[in-house]
């Protein structure tokens, strides 16, 4: 999962970071009485910098254009679900659904087609975090009163998904959740 | 006497912080209990802890980093006693009207008062929302007046180029500006521009109260103002604890003072816009929000950091790297606070990068990433801070047996639960769950994990608060005449 190259890439650069602060320290702690160190401790170091905003470029420049605002932006979804969330539930439609009386359906999904979520709040801010079977979130937007989310997304395992809400709203925040099948 | 009276006044802030800080530790200890089913809180219960704990930590620190920018300011500039006081009154008395909120009125809507929850139903009691914006607006106006102060006193003595220190983008600059004044001026800029938009969220969410349905407010403008204020001012007050750094680890490693350059004066002054649009990662989930926006968000974000790792954390690594200098408990802590803080950044930028805040957003890596440059960073300068404050004597401050061996079960207490948290993210277990479905099988375990090490970390933080609390009742019992030198 991507999570597991996250954490462990995390892991890496803060191990790395305190291999240096820790060698760093042990050279203080035994350096000579006298040596004189630098006059000052600003000066200089502007290639560090330099190096740092390249890095950070080619960074952004990867990750960047895998923003989810760009996902499957030039294809016609197969299917388009509607979703509300109202304090502690969500509707999931293929029909768009009545804000007075919000009503929902069992969802069935096609296996690798895009598929679009509308996800608009009938209340408060929620979250809207699609858990694959193995309970990993694969892909996630907000719910907003007011506003409509397009969320497109394509599914390539069948089985059990779960939607859990990720935006706090209220007590019953924790046991706000539905599911839907891919197959 | 005016520096006795400063010195008076900050051991005073020094106190409350610490004896805040300990209750919110120990609710953050219930909510891990909690979410490790080792007790049973009923979610009302667990979600005004939560409100409580994050509202306090978040003032603490950002007055924690206020005083002490106050009180190191004198060096250069006669500062507002006035404003200080008027602050910590106004301090006192918001953070008294937050908890009777939070626990008579079972006020919960989480630290950041998304729009509209305040206004739905929460199980609360009808006042208190109206008190809890009175309390913000309380503890803004409070906050506002003594930065405007404090700015205002470092424009009497440095025209406006020479406080962003400007001159030293030229080749001979004429006058010199400590670093701590540009870093104070920078920061201060930030922070009152958080304050105001403060203000602003707090007149729409009252316009809205009194108009009684015929003023409905946006949704997503609201989102962005309360993350503009929420996340500025959680920022800014780290770089006041930096600021701190910057101004005492020289003398206290008994190696010469910092001074401004080029490039130092130019990346603060880039860092200032660049902390001023980073809050926009917080809304990188909602699709509706103008994609020009996510993507300056993604680099404003990575590009905040540049000026406290490369100049900040580059300077700390040359000023003691091959040289002996004093290691004494104040330099130990401002140290550790770097690394923590540098390792928080890390992960805040791996959150911060669209493609991966997908699958990050709102899990346990948020609070992954804040509490290590918080618990383990910012809270860890203050702490150097008073110390030093307390004693205003290296030779007072060196590390006994005892104390190392706290340093060491500080570090341990800190990995132990701040990795809970971050493996939580990486299994996308959500923050802000009471309890987790069942299905979510490693996040109890995990949360019992963070717990057990939490209380480590109050052990220590107890030990610190004892040390600390003592010589600051000294300092506020003594008589006029002997503190004074
Ligand atoms: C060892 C000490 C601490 C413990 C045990 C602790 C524990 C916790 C826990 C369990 C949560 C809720 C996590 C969740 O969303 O499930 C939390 C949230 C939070 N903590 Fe801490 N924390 C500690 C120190 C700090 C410090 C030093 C700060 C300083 C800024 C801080 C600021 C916050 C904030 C702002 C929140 C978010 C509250 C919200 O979601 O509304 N914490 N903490
Ligand atoms: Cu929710």
């Amino acid at each position: 999962m991507k999570q597991d190259s996250i954490l462990l890439f995390f892991c890496l650069l803060a191990i790395t970071a305190t291999i240096v602060f820790v060698w760093v320290f042990r050279s203080s702690i035994k350096a000579e009485e006298r040596t004189p160190g630098i006059k000052n401790a600003l000066q200089k170091r502007f290639w560090f910098l330099l190096i740092l905003v390249v890095v950070f470029g080619i960074f952004a420049s990867v990750t960047l254009p895998k923003s989810p605002y760009f996902a499957f932006a030039e294809e016609v979804p197969a299917k388009v679900i509607h979703v509300a969330a109202l304090q502690f539930s969500f509707f999931l439609s293929e029909k768009s659904i009545d804000p007075k009386s919000p009503s929902g359906d069992n969802i069935e999904l096609p296996l690798n087609k895009v598929v679009e979520f509308r996800v608009t709040s009938l209340d408060v801010n929620h979250g809207f975090a699609i858990y694959n079977p193995q309970m990993r979130i694969v892909t996630q937007t907000q719910a907003m009163p007011g506003y409509i989310n397009r969320l497109r997304y394509k599914f390539t395992k069948p089985g059990i998904y779960h939607v859990l809400c990720l935006e706090y709203c209220g007590v019953g925040h924790p046991v706000m959740q539905t599911t839907f099948i891919v197959k | 006497m005016e520096s006795l009276k400063l010195k008076k006044i900050t051991a005073l802030w020094v106190i409350t912080i610490l004896v805040l800080f300990l209750a919110a530790i120990v609710l953050g200890i219930l909510m891990r209990l909690n979410q490790a089913e080792v007790i049973n809180q009923e979610p009302l219960t667990f979600y005004t802890n939560m409100t409580t704990h994050g509202l306090t930590m978040i003032g603490i620190w950002f007055v924690a980093g206020m005083a002490a920018v106050n009180y190191l300011l004198q060096r250069y500039v006669k500062t507002s006693y006035t404003a200080n006081l008027f602050a910590f009154i106004l301090t006192v008395l918001g953070v008294v009207l937050l908890w009777l909120c939070t626990y008579l009125g079972k006020f919960n809507t989480g630290w950041t008062f998304l729009y509209p929850l305040p206004f739905k139903d929460l199980g609360a009691a009808p006042w208190a929302t109206p008190l809890f914006l009175v309390a913000l607006t309380i503890l803004g106006l409070g906050w506002l007046v003594w930065s405007v102060s404090m700015m205002a006193k470092i424009l009497q003595r440095y025209t406006l180029a020479q406080a962003f220190a400007w001159q030293h983008l030229s080749k001979q600059p004429k006058s010199e500006t400590p670093p701590f004044i540009l870093i104070t001026m920078i920061t201060l800029v930030g922070v009152i521009a958080a304050l105001i938009a403060a203000v602003i969220v707090i007149v729409l969410f009252f316009a809205e109260y009194f108009s009684k349905g015929s003023f409905v407010n946006d949704a997503l403008l609201m989102k962005n103002l309360i993350y503009f204020f929420g996340h500025t001012i959680a920022n800014e007050m780290l770089y006041l604890g930096v600021a701190v750094i910057y101004e005492i680890f020289g003398e206290l490693s008994g190696r010469p003072k910092w001074k401004t350059t080029w490039y130092v004066s130019l990346a603060w002054n880039s860092a200032l816009i660049f902390i001023l649009t980073a809050f926009f990662h917080h809304l990188y989930m909602d699709f509706v929000q103008p994609e020009g926006l996510q993507i300056i968000g993604q680099l404003a974000s990575y590009l905040a950091s540049l000026p406290s790792v490369a100049v900040t954390v580059f300077s700390i690594i040359v000023a003691i790297y091959g040289v002996r200098i004093q290691w004494s408990i104040t330099n130990c802590l401002f140290f550790l606070g770097v690394i923590g803080w540098v390792i928080g950044g890390l992960g805040a930028v791996i959150d911060a990068t669209i493609s991966n805040n997908i699958v990050l957003h709102n899990t346990l890596w948020v609070p992954a990433h804040f509490h290590t440059y918080n618990a383990m960073g910012n809270v860890l300068f203050s702490l150097g801070f008073f110390y030093w404050f307390t004693t205003q004597h290296v030779s007072k401050l060196v590390i006994s047996k005892l104390t190392k061996f706290a340093l060491i079960v500080l570090i341990i207490s800190g990995i132990g639960f701040l990795m809970a948290f971050y493996i939580g993210g990486a299994d996308s277990i959500p923050r802000r769950y009471s309890t987790y479905p069942e299905a979510l099988t490693t996040g109890p375990a995990l949360a019992r994990m963070g717990a057990y090490f939490a209380c480590l970390y109050l052990l220590v933080i107890l030990m610190f608060f004892y040390n600390i609390a003592k010589r600051c009742f000294a300092i506020l019992s003594a008589p006029s005449s002997s503190v004074g030198a």
